[in-house]
């Protein structure tokens, strides 16, 4: 956002310095290099001056204000290292240490513990208190996740603020205000926020501690990287940290364009799951009739055979590769290559039957978080971002709550973002369509004269409706002006997957078949003429026995498919099975091979998020066993099929991308490495937001920073050269192509190769008419929960017990029609099956609609929706 | 005549008093602040010491200290507080005997004996886990089969300890500043410690 | 306790008088206390559905208010003042006596309270904060078993505010 406030001139311990008027001194003075000592100030909240920690004295104003709750005014005079500002600081140490215990050395906070480190800093050394500290019983859990420790709390409210104005859980507050004060939860009301991990990391003592990282490990043994979380496609940079190969925590990195440095907690302790019991160790083949560990060469070999053979008697169209949206964006252009370059199959879908057709990801004009902020409105028409996204559902919130852009929320039941809207229209599942039609009307009176962007978050909201009524909406809302959408998928890097070509119909680079053709034929000798199968229909080819090799690139399909009973008859209907992935899934356990692939954490590369901002992961451990990155299996298979890639490195795949892809035209091992908060595709419109220096940290002698600088070492500091692609073919670039083309080709440079116009959706849809609901059926709404029964929560114990129990919500009128009693159990049939629910009602879901969380529970959604119907309807009936 | 003047030496040394000992069925006394291979100290009432706080791993300049906490179960603690040292492993291949892990000690956990003869014929009997470390229901070094000391030797675990209480301050001379340890209670000041 | 359907007609009532519902803790907090005797878990929690806060904030403001009584109290709450000029005047015997008297019964309920600015007739007590001046044992029991015989009336445990009075 553009700072247009007045500037003024501050001076600080005798140095003079600019800042806007307004600013925090606090702020004012970090920013220019002098750290004033501070607890309960945190960046990302607003000041409440309760720690007396950064009293200053100000010439001309009579005692010490805190400098985190006064704003700099012209000609202000400022000492913050007088020997009276020194007497006050020491004087606030030594009352904030009269009840704090000295358990350091039990403490996980110990020895990065802003206390500590203000203590000797600016403390007065020693302690006149020799009378008994306040005592209270030992750690007390607030929640499944986070210990409350009262002694050690110094009351800067920093936790209770964090739930109330970012999180907007206000499940902690202050209680027995006084000398008993203390944070406290309402009895049987834990603090159940999917953001409680947040409040460990900002408090400044170690009065919450988080239960997965109990003393598991002390700073001092624990080294870290930056990194990107890959458990939603937000992707929220962290510091993840490990001891003794093994990782122990992820802390959040405060990036202004993405995360502000929260992370959900799901994010935070998946961490977990990387060290489950259950991960494959080693290669299998499977040998009379069940799978045996075997060495790589032989399942490698074992893998190309059967794809050759499938390849040779049936033509490349009857191999077929799901899945890839898990890994790095390096793992998902290799996969691309090896189906579509090296086997010549179209038949590739990253996106597992829950996402929306790749010609809408990539075709509708994209807007970034940041643009949240600017925007002149918002209209949520997706998922529950609280659930699927939960991040992106903190920058909603804030944009809404503390920028008061206005909100309109066009779903088929509340969420949790439903609170916060300006505006509702509510719809049956399936009628996203005529929803949408209402919007140009409803959205007027909100935007009311506003300027900016309108953001449409799009995406879909359950997976018991099909892609169709979404699609549809969005070709709607695409006419309405300066509409930018931010398409919420939600897997870790499905993004990438999709930008590089794990699609039908696409190659990688945002280019169709037939755009790309040529390049691509260039740059790698061969790519797919005919657009080919998406999930359903590859599980429908499948069942049919139209593939006779099937690779499932690292997905738990029969869970994540919404449609379980085609998903089992596709794997077992496909001729040939690889499988590969990090544990050996119910549909693994079919395969024919199994090659174990490792995953985040212990990757180096980089990933895409939903604003498709490309950012590096990093690799923190080295994995147990044999597993390999996806991007050496592709190669090897490539290689067993007969193309080298040559490709060794990570940065040599970067650069191959750069190259050979046009959307990412520029964008190489280089660049990557040093863009700090990542880089915007297409990088031609996002080129002004590129970040090339390192991190500012305020203070980095303190121990309590998540991440060091890094090193002058660490990368080659070379002046970013502005050069303007030759992305799309306008009439002056096509005469700059003519005067290349007449030069020899040389692949070492994308220039050399043909120019391949960037996809662009036309957004003429045909709306298919939804069916019509009977008075006697329910319409079913699928979305998501936080915790389900993916990899990352059932993998994880300190997550696995959050997971919800399984029950169908209706609106409590549809439970006396049915004549049952509140929370009873019904039989719930669809066209696909049946199942025994217990039924509860809530009047938050409106009449005619049920609500279920997908992949919860042993049996559900998954049995129940039929993928080839556009909606799913059900019918409840008594067991009486 | 210079053949006899080499007898002279002979004879004048056969009178002399013998130096030489009959080690190692006799030893001689090993100086007070002298560094032996740790032990694990206990109180006196069996707890542990050790509350798994790493302080001694993170201050060891040879790196041969790996600790791991964990909680105790308040049914049966091993140590008094939240926390115990789950895994305690020193690794004597590596170890200079800086006593730095004494120092660092918040508890008095782990303190030096005068225990020095041992050897290994592999590497890994040279880490010593916690089984090896910890004293034994006496409050005395466990004696390990490729240790060689002769009773009365492990008196003396926690010179080092009591030498450097209170960061050498003359003003804590003579005072007692740690808690007893099974098997020996409270021990006695080190005198002339600030000398 | 929920509140009683009357009172809940009032309490309506009463967070329609502000302009922004949360002030209406403290008086929803008083009209639930009179009515039950004692803040209940249910009526924090009921509050707070009615002002759109968490429960964690309704307790969080009415804990650090020491007349609303989180547990069970009897229907006479006895505040007897032990702060300096009852203590040198005979307060503490006072409290000693009544607690001791007291101990069993449950419809009196004995604390020890700070300075109730009655130091002019020290010692001094609150029964229902109401005022009683210059006490000695003897006189303090009197007073209770007068309350408990129904010669004195005592006022509601929040101190005669039911109804948001103060609103």
């Amino acid at each position: 956002m553009k700072d247009e406030r007045e500037i003024v001139t501050v001076t600080i311990d005798g140095i003079e310095m600019q800042a806007p008027k307004g600013e925090l001194l606090i702020r004012v003075a970090q920013d220019n290099g002098t750290f004033v000592p501070r607890f309960c100030w945190h960046e990302r909240m607003k000041p409440v001056g309760m720690c007396r920690m950064c009293l200053v004295e100000v010439e001309g104003v009579r005692g010490m204000p805190p400098a985190c709750t006064t704003t700099v005014t012209d000609g202000m005079v400022v000492n913050t290292k007088s020997e009276t500002v020194k007497k006050a600081q020491d004087g606030v140490l030594e009352f904030l240490l009269i009840n704090h215990p000295l358990d350091c050395p039990v403490c996980d906070r110990g020895g990065e513990c802003p206390l500590q480190d203000q203590t000797l800093a600016f403390g007065p050394g020693e302690s006149r208190y020799v009378e008994e500290k306040r005592h209270f019983e030992k750690p007390i859990p607030i929640s499944e996740l986070v210990l409350l420790d009262r002694e050690r709390c110094i009351q800067c409210s920093r936790c209770t603020r964090f739930a109330d104005e970012i999180a907007g859980d206000r499940l902690i507050d202050f209680g027995e205000r006084g000398g008993e004060m203390q944070v406290i939860t309402y009895p049987d009301d834990p603090f159940t926020s999917y953001f409680s991990g947040n409040t460990v990391q900002v408090c400044p003592v170690g009065a919450l501690t988080a239960k997965p990282y109990r003393f598991r490990a002390r700073p001092w043994d624990l080294s870290a990287v930056e990194t990107s979380c890959q458990t939603c496609s937000v992707g929220c940079r962290g510091s993840l940290e490990s001891s003794s190969n093994e990782l122990v925590r992820l802390l959040g990195v405060d990036v202004e364009p993405v995360n502000h440095g929260w992370l959900c907690d799901k994010g935070r302790f998946g961490y977990e799951a990387t060290h489950a019991e259950d991960r494959a160790r080693n290669p299998m083949i499977r040998r009379d009739g069940s799978l045996v560990e075997c060495s790589w060469p032989e399942a490698l070999d074992a893998a190309a055979e059967g794809i050759k053979r499938s390849l040779d008697l049936h033509g490349p169209a009857s191999i077929a590769m799901v899945g890839g949206s898990r890994g790095t964006n390096e793992d998902a252009y290799l996969w691309a290559r090896l189906a579509k370059g090296v086997i010549g199959t179209d038949n590739v879908d990253a996106q597992i039957g829950d996402g929306l057709p790749a010609e809408v990801v990539l075709g509708l004009p994209g807007a970034t978080i940041p643009d949240l902020d600017e925007a002149a409105a918002i209209i949520l028409l997706g998922p529950d971002l609280k659930e699927e996204l939960p991040v992106l559902y903190l920058r909603v919130r804030r944009a809404c709550v503390d920028l008061g852009v206005p909100i309109l929320d066009v779903s088929a039941v509340d969420h949790g973002l439903s609170k916060y809207a300006s505006a509702t229209i509510r719809h049956l599942p399936g009628e996203q369509a005529s929803a949408a039609r209402e919007i140009s009307a409803a959205l007027a009176p909100l935007i009311d004269g506003r300027s900016g962007p309108i953001v449409v978050v799009l995406g879909r909201s359950d997976v018991a409706t099909s892609a169709e009524p979404t699609v549809a909406a969005a070709a709607i809302i695409r006419e309405i002006p300066n509409t930018r959408f931010l398409v919420a998928l939600r897997r870790g890097n499905v993004r990438g997957a999709i930008d590089l070509g794990l699609a039908p119909g696409f190659l990688p680079g945002r280019v169709t078949l037939d755009a790309g053709a040529e390049r691509f034929v260039a740059a790698w000798g061969s790519a797919p003429a005919e657009v080919g199968l998406d999930t359903a229909g590859i599980f429908n080819a499948a069942s049919e026995g139209r593939i006779g090799a099937l690779i499932l690139v690292g997905a738990d399909i029969v869970n994540d498919f919404p449609d379980r009973r085609l998903v089992r008859a596709g794997v077992g209907g496909a001729g040939f099975v690889i499988c590969i992935n990090a544990t050996v899934t119910e549909a693994a356990a079919d395969a024919d091979v199994f090659l174990p692939a490792t995953v985040w954490g212990e990757k180096a590369g980089t990933t895409t998020n939903l604003e498709g901002r490309i950012s590096r992961v990093g690799r923190k451990i080295a994995a147990v066993g044999n597993p390999m990155p996806d991007f050496r299996i592709a190669s090897e298979l490539a290689l067993r099929l007969g193309t080298d890639f040559d490709l060794e490195t990570v940065e040599e795949i970067q650069d191959e991308i750069a190259r050979v892809a046009p959307a990412f035209a520029e964008v190489d091992a280089q660049l990557l490495k040093r863009a700090r908060d990542g880089v915007v595709l297409p990088l031609a419109l996002h080129r002004d937001e590129l970040v090339l220096e390192p991190r500012r940290i305020p203070v980095i002698d303190f121990s309590w920073e998540p991440i060091k600088p890094e090193g002058p070492g660490e990368f080659e500091v070379v002046e970013f050269e502005v050069v303007e692609p030759v992305l799309e073919a306008d009439a002056s670039d096509e005469a700059a192509a003519e005067e290349e083309s007449a030069l020899p080709v040389d692949i070492s440079n994308g220039a050399g190769l043909p120019d391949a116009q960037l996809f662009v959706w036309s957004a003429q849809h045909a709306a298919q008419p939804t069916p019509g609901r009977d008075n006697y059926a329910l319409r079913l709404s699928a979305g998501r929960s936080l915790y389900d029964n993916g990899r990352t929560v059932a993998s994880t114990p300190a997550l696995r017990a959050l997971i919800p129990a399984q029950t169908l919500r209706v609106n409590p009128s549809e439970i006396s029609r049915v004549g049952v009693a509140d929370g009873e159990s019904v039989r719930v049939s669809t066209a696909r099956g049946s199942l025994v629910l217990s039924l509860t009602g809530d009047a938050n879901v409106p009449a005619g609609v049920a609500v279920m969380p997908f992949n919860i529970g042993e049996t559900g959604v998954g049995d129940l929706v039929d993928v080839s119907l556009v909606v799913t309807d059900l019918r409840l009936e008594t067991l009486r | 005549m210079a053949r006899f003047s080499g007898f002279g030496v002979t004879f004048k040394q056969m009178f002399k008093p013998r130096i030489t000992g009959f080690y190692p069925k006799e030893k001689r006394e090993k100086p007070e602040r002298f560094h032996g291979r740790h032990v694990l100290n206990r109180y006196e009432d069996g707890m542990e010491k050790c509350i798994g706080c790493e302080l001694c791993a993170g201050v060891c300049p040879a790196k041969c200290i790996y600790v791991r906490g964990a909680d105790n179960s308040p049914d049966s603690p091993v140590s008094p507080g939240e926390r115990f040292g789950f895994v305690y492993e020193i690794n004597y291949l590596r170890c200079i005997h800086c006593d730095m892990c004494v120092e660092a000690c918040p508890t008095e956990a782990i303190t030096e004996t005068k225990l020095f003869e041992f050897s290994f014929a592999n590497r890994a009997d040279a880490i010593y886990t916690k089984e090896e470390l910890l004293v034994d229901d006496e409050g005395r070094a466990k004696r390990q089969p490729w240790e060689l000391w002769l009773g009365g030797e492990d008196d003396k675990t926690s010179a080092w300890m009591r030498a450097t209480s209170s960061s050498g301050d003359a003003d804590y001379e003579g005072r007692v500043n740690w808690s007893g340890e099974l098997g020996f209670g409270v021990r006695e000041p080190e005198q002339g410690q600030s000398l | 306790m929920a509140f009683t359907p009357e009172n809940l007609l009032l309490a309506n009532e009463i967070v329609a008088r502000y302009p922004k519902t949360k002030s209406a803790i403290l008086p929803l907090a008083h009209l639930a206390q009179d009515q039950d005797g004692y803040l209940t878990q249910d009526a924090m929690r009921e509050i707070a559905g009615m002002i759109g806060v968490t429960p964690a904030e309704v307790l969080g403001t009415c804990s650090f208010y020491t007349m609303f009584k989180r547990d069970e109290v009897g229907r006479l709450v006895v505040s007897v003042c032990t702060n300096v000029t009852c203590l040198v005047m005979g307060g503490p015997e006072v409290l000693e006596h009544l607690e001791q008297r007291y101990a069993s019964d449950k419809e009196v309920t004995i604390e020890e309270v700070e300075c109730l600015a009655a130091c002019g007739n020290a010692p001094a007590m609150q029964v229902n904060y109401e005022f009683h001046e210059s006490l000695t044992p003897g006189s303090a029991t009197e007073i209770i078993e007068a309350y408990k015989a129904g010669e004195l009336t005592a006022r509601g445990v929040s101190g005669g505010v039911a109804g948001g009075g103060q609103g």
